[in-house]
């Protein structure tokens, strides 16, 4: 690696912001030089350029070309009314909630006591002052990408607060815990959280993450969720990122799966100008299954770009994911999977599809599927499709009376639909439908 | 009353006439039928009528109600009652055949200046309608067409025509698919409709179907021109002599 290169202003900034910030990041004690690593492993890698191979979509380097002032998370107080009204469609399902507001813990806006007997939340700004063992083990171990990821060195480096939680073994979760990261006002800044969440065996939670913005200045946020899940555990993990249009998000899932564990996902993103979502996911027990969608709508200059690894270290897992981009006018979509099949992991079942639905001719998508099997007896396949809305199926409509705007959002919802249908819970699933109704239904 | 006046088609794009020149006129109360070889035209022109945009008209006009519809919109045709039963319905997964059929209802009904059809009389109509027509709740349960079998496709298609109270119905080979009882039963649905508000057309390849549905006129289509005219003893000739008469003519 070259250690020469000219740095940007962006990566200058970052490691000044970083040197001036140090001493009040909490975890002063144990996680210091960890932090301290973090940003010196930055200040050799720098931003991603597309040049390396992962970003090849998304020139970060090229994107990133300021880097806001962390918030300090002294916010003058969100309204929950504020947040239902940011939130749309997705307050309507009964869920326990923790918030954070520009990346500080709101306790007066959250409650979260009845998520379940068993399972223990805490704030992880306050908890890594005096962290529990499970935490001290469990934070910045999980799935961490082999190859230094710049978002995830970041995040380690600045990371304020999140949501830590144990669901203990054999432990259910009675709601839904929602997690919502809104950032306020109107001064330009990045905020940057992480969350653990470790399930014991037998457990069961879902957990819903979203990040939101109530004004209309810029954010920077940076978020990763390291998630450990026990042998024979079931979690649904859903995020939905609407932030507005003017602000750049990074984020990061690092999972490991246990033994015969179950793990549905969805990501649904509407907002930012630009969205990067990571997602690592391990195998490390036989008979696991992952399935993993995603539903991504953007318009205007909108970029959101989806990238994910998922590694199949041990035999008889099985592994879906099924991406679904609706891109108008000139936004652009990316999506990047990689199935790994370690030499170990025979009889693995892995499937992955992408596909767009074009809205506009300058609409952009990007797809590439890899698969590196190094086992003999799998079954793996992958796809990619792009295309526009049927035209036999929007005459059809049409002919039945319903007016070409409808018939279309019809259509559309129908294409996303099939990403959702991942979520078993009716009332999340409506929810999120009602996010992407109120993305059709916008004009701005 | 449809009235289709030297109406000459083609693909949009292509070179070839599809429609050579077609006269036709329809009043309301009459049941017309059209028969004609594989390819002559029959469904391009219900294609026409319904406001598909793949075709391109070179010459002539369709009106209806004594304005030209060439420029409305597939949607505005139906809201002016135009209903084309389609040859090969199609599928559209992820749209619910309920969410659709109430859409579709309430969009044409809110654009006539109707009221919108509440949820309860709503299902009350689907359910009575559905059962005439010998369509399952559990079809209907289904996303919209998707993996119907043929016939299914085509009760699902009167069902939607006798719910949308169209005053032109088109059926492009209705009774293609259908099984012996099915063939009585949508006929019977679609002569409930018969009136001296409506007209209709019914393109078919069978005689027996006209058994049921008499019409008042025989067309018969043939490389893209209307070549005979007749009463409902038409169909049964061209069931016993075929069209090679018409197509010998096309050679010569
Ligand atoms: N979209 C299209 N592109 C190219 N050719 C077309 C298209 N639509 C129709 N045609 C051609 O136009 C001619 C008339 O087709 P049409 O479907 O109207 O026939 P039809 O009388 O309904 O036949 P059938 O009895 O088989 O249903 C055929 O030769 C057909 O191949
Ligand atoms: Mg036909």
């Amino acid at each position: 690696m070259n250690v020469h290169v000219m740095k940007t202003e962006a990566e200058e900034t970052l490691g000044a912001q970083f040197e001036k910030l140090a001493a009040r990041l909490p975890g002063t004690d144990w996680l210091a030089e960890e932090r301290v690593k973090a940003i010196s492993e930055f200040a050799t890698t720098g931003l991603p350029n597309r040049r390396v191979e992962e970003w090849k979509y998304t020139d970060l380097r090229n994107r990133f070309t300021r880097a806001f002032e962390p918030s300090d998370g002294r916010h003058v107080g969100a309204s929950w009314q504020a947040i239902e009204v940011a939130l749309g469609g997705l307050v309507s399902f009964e869920s326990a909630r923790v918030v954070f507001v520009d990346g500080a813990f709101a306790p007066e806006l959250s409650n979260s006591d009845d998520v379940g007997d068993g399972i223990e939340i805490v704030a992880l700004g306050e908890a890594l002052g005096a962290p529990p063992d499970w935490l001290k083990q469990t934070l910045g171990k999980v799935n961490v990408p082999s190859k230094a990821d710049a978002t995830v060195t970041l995040n380690t480096a600045f990371m304020t607060d999140g949501v830590a939680v144990r669901v203990g073994d054999g432990a259910r979760g009675s709601k839904p815990l929602l997690i919502v990261n809104v950032a306020t006002g109107e001064a330009e800044r990045s905020i940057t959280t992480r969350n653990v969440v470790v399930l014991g065996d037998r457990s069961q939670l879902t957990v819903v993450e979203a990040h939101l913005t109530l004004d209309s200045a810029a954010t920077q946020s940076n978020t990763v969720t390291e998630l450990l899940v026990g042998d024979d555990a079931n979690i649904t993990h859903i995020k939905m990122q609407g932030e507005n249009l003017a602000s750049q998000h990074l984020g990061t899932w690092m999972i490991r799966l246990g033994a015969h564990a179950t793990y549905r996902a969805l990501q649904v993103t509407t907002g930012g100008a630009l969205t990067r979502n990571q997602l690592y996911l391990k195998f490390a027990g036989e008979g696991a299954t992952a399935h993993i969608n995603g539903a991504f709508l953007q318009r205007h200059k909108q970029h959101c770009d989806t990238t994910m690894l998922v590694d199949h270290a041990v035999p008889g897992c099985t592994s879906r994911e099924l991406f679904k981009a609706v891109i108008d006018d000139e936004a652009r979509g990316v999506f990047q999977g990689k199935i790994v099949v370690q030499p170990q992991a025979q009889k693995t079942d892995g499937k992955q599809m992408s596909q767009a639905l074009l809205l506009s001719q300058t609409a952009e998508f990007d797809a590439k599927p890899e698969l590196e099997i190094f086992a003999d007896d799998v079954v793996c396949g992958h796809g990619a499709t792009s295309g526009q809305i049927d035209e036999d199926m929007l005459f059809y409509l049409r002919a039945r009376g319903v007016p070409e705007e409808l018939a279309k959002s019809l259509l559309i919802q129908a294409f996303v639909g099939e990403a959702l249908d991942i979520v078993e819970d009716e009332g999340i699933r409506e929810a999120l439908t009602k996010v992407t109704e109120h993305w059709l239904a916008r004009t701005d | 009353m449809l009235e289709i006046k030297n109406l000459h088609v083609r693909i949009a794009e292509e070179d070839a006439e599809i429609l050579k020149g077609i006269d036709l006129t329809i009043p309301k109360g009459e049941v017309h039928a059209i028969m004609g070889p594989n390819g002559s035209g029959k469904s391009t022109l219900g294609y026409v009528i319904a406001g598909k945009e793949d075709y391109e008209i070179t010459e002539g006009d369709v009106l209806w109600n004594g304005e030209s519809i060439l420029e409305m919109a597939p949607d505005e045709r139906a809201i002016a009652g135009i209903f084309l039963a389609f040859q090969y319905p199609v599928e559209i997964p992820g749209v619910a055949t309920m969410t659709f059929l109430r859409t579709a209802i309430n969009a044409v009904r809110k654009a006539r200046g109707e009221a919108e059809l509440s949820v309860a009389d709503f299902m009350r109509m689907v359910r009575e309608k559905a059962k005439a027509l010998n369509v399952s709740q559990e079809m209907l349960k289904r996303p919209l067409n998707v993996g119907f079998s043929g016939g299914e496709k085509k009760r699902m298609e009167i069902l939607q025509m006798s719910m949308m109270d169209p005053s032109l119905c088109v059926m492009d080979e209705t009774d293609s698919g259908l099984d012996i009882d099915a063939v009585r039963i949508v006929s019977e649905g679609v002569n409930a409709l018969r009136g001296p508000d409506r007209a209709l057309l019914v393109i078919t390849h069978y005689q027996r179907l006209l058994n049921y549905i008499v019409p008042d006129k025989v067309h018969v289509l043939s490389d893209g021109k209307i070549v005979k005219t007749g009463g409902k003893e038409l169909a049964l000739e061209l069931e016993e002599q075929g069209y090679a008469e018409f197509i010998a003519e096309r050679a010569a």
